[in-house]
């Protein structure tokens, strides 16, 4: 579903991907990890083209996107729920989630996918004339993964959609990721700081360190070798 | 006596003060969307104004139908100036948007210059009074603030109505959002800004049926001021902030040139504008982020 080989980007004068490589076999969850400042949002913000790359490629259902736009990538279904929320504070939930469904081919689906988000996250529908700047921060997550899915997603890659959650929600999170995969059949790049969860709901990771891939494999393997542990994942 | 001519005058600065409102509206919106604040805001006031003022004196156009011509050409000056330097600035510190507009500004003066000289013009368009009980009031007068009204609808109905204006509303909001929402964020930065600039033109229109002399290239300024005293008012990035800023700002400096006036000795119209100065210090003081802002 999406191959990304070699690619590189920064910010400035400062190269943070170092020609890191990954693969997201369509129906899976991929998983990311690694300690601060790895370069796993960099990651995701180039593939999906909110960072420029300098170099590398991504492949996404066959076809190079490499410097695709944003807003065509969407078209094409792909999904960024970014790290920080990034919701629209003065618009109420429902507003929120529509504006997910912004682009055409999303628009034509919009009144399906905002049941499907409220059945994913009922606590949403009771506050759907809500202003989302109100929102706690659990909701405001919940508000923020349902404004991508309804952007009607093949690929969706979630950036640390547990952080800063209480540990009922955390698992409420993942129970939603796993629901997105069996349910939905999303494809699923997971970014996250839970370690342990995040091994848990994946079926593939890859552990990412100084803007490199430095390890790879299922997470039993991934669990079964001390040293990966030990070296990049503190456990 | 006094009482009566007051509350005339502050009629009239409610009618005045929809123009100053309109004429705002493009400041807020350009520094909403693209945090940019606009220091040639009053050259692109004057490039309206001449534009009505060519189009009356010298092919006999009706002030009215100069609104849709300055509208189009200043959402083309827009389009041309964003792509031209604004696009490249974004990411600049803002001294860079700061300096290149105020540029942007005097380029404007001299072009005009060049083309009309810098002596001051005006125009006659007479189309009577009206009697309205409290005061009595120009028909002209009367047009430039309904026509203020209704653009200021015409815009709120566009912003919640249309695609391309929830587009920039979610802009406005959060562009990072906005860009996963799948939202072209750089077309939705190019076209606040055309259609900001655009707004500001056509308010050069609005302002001269209000008062059609005075109009020369350097007029601009204190309408740059005026603007900026109301867009704080307002509390700087909402429009229609802006708008209900104007109101407000036109009763303020309506009235408060009544009372001046009764003071003897005193030349009002220099206190008057002294006392917008103040008002904008003050704010600035107390609420930094607008007195008329929900948080
Ligand atoms: N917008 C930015 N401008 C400049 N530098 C940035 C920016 N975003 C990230 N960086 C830098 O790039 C490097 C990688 O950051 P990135 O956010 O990709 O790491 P991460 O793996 O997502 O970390 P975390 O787990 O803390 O989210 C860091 O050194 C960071 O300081
Ligand atoms: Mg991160």
């Amino acid at each position: 579903m999406l191959q990304v080989r070699d690619l590189e980007s920064g910010y400035g004068p400062m190269q943070v991907l170092w020609k890191p490589g990954l693969e997201v076999k369509a129906g899976t969850v991929t998983s990311l990890l690694g300690p601060n400042g790895a370069g796993k949002s960099t990651l995701l913000g180039t593939v999906f083209g909110s960072v420029p790359p300098w170099g590398g490629t991504v492949v996404y259902e066959g076809k190079e996107i490499t410097r695709e736009p944003t807003h065509k990538k969407v078209q094409l279904g792909m999904a960024l729920v970014p790290e920080g929320k990034h919701l629209f504070p003065n618009m109420t939930v429902e507003e929120n989630l529509y504006m997910g469904a912004y682009l055409k081919r999303a628009e034509a689906h919009r009144e399906e996918s905002l049941e499907q988000v409220y059945e994913l996250f009922p606590r949403l529908k009771e506050r759907r004339r809500q202003m989302a700047g109100l929102l706690s921060g659990g909701e405001q997550q919940m508000v923020t993964v349902g404004r991508s899915l309804m952007t009607k997603p093949k690929l969706i890659m979630l950036d640390e959609p547990s952080q800063g959650l209480a540990p009922l929600l955390v698992e409420l999170m993942f129970e939603t990721i796993r629901k997105m995969k069996d349910d939905i059949g999303l494809t699923i790049l997971l970014v996250e700081q839970n370690a342990d969860a995040s091994l848990e709901a994946a079926d593939y990771v890859y552990v990412m360190h100084e803007g490199t891939i430095k390890a790879e494999g299922t997470p039993d393997q991934i669990k079964a070798s001390d040293d990966i542990r030990e070296a990049f994942l503190g456990m | 006596m006094v009482f009566e001519q007051l509350t005339g005058n502050l009629f009239q600065g409610l009618v005045l003060g929809a123009v100053y409102g309109m004429a705002t509206m493009g400041l807020s919106l350009i520094f909403g969307v693209l945090k940019v604040v606009n220091v040639g805001h009053g050259a692109f006031v004057m490039v309206g104004a001449f534009i009505t003022f060519w189009l009356f004196s010298a092919l006999g156009v009706n002030p009215i139908f100069a609104i849709p011509v300055a509208f189009v050409i200043g959402l083309g000056l827009g389009l041309f100036f964003y792509y031209t330097v604004i696009q490249r600035l974004i990411k600049a510190p803002e001294l860079a948007t700061l300096l290149a507009t105020f540029s942007i500004g005097v380029l404007l003066q001299e072009v005009v210059k060049l083309i009309f000289g810098s002596e001051f013009r005006g125009y006659n368009w007479t189309v009577g009074k009206i009697d309205l009980g409290l005061t009595v009031l120009p028909v002209s007068k009367l047009l430039a603030s309904l026509g203020s009204v209704g653009i200021a609808v015409l815009l709120y109905i566009w912003f919640n109505r249309t695609r391309a204006g929830s587009a920039m509303r979610s802009v406005v909001e959060d562009s990072e959002g906005a860009r996963v929402c799948g939202v072209n964020v750089g077309a939705a930065y190019a076209w606040s800004f055309a259609l900001g600039i655009g707004l500001t033109v056509t308010s050069g229109v609005l302002l001269t049926m209000f008062i059609p002399v005075g109009i020369n290239p350097y007029m601009g300024g204190g309408y740059t001021l005026k603007a900026f005293v109301i867009a704080v008012l307002g509390g700087l990035s909402s429009p229609y902030g802006a708008f209900f800023g104007g109101l407000v700002f036109g009763l303020i400096e309506n009235g408060s040139y009544t009372l001046f006036a009764l003071l003897p000795g005193v030349e009002p119209f220099a206190l008057t504008r002294f006392l917008s100065f103040l008002i904008l210090l003050i704010i600035l003081l107390i609420r930094p982020t607008g007195l008329l802002t929900r948080k």
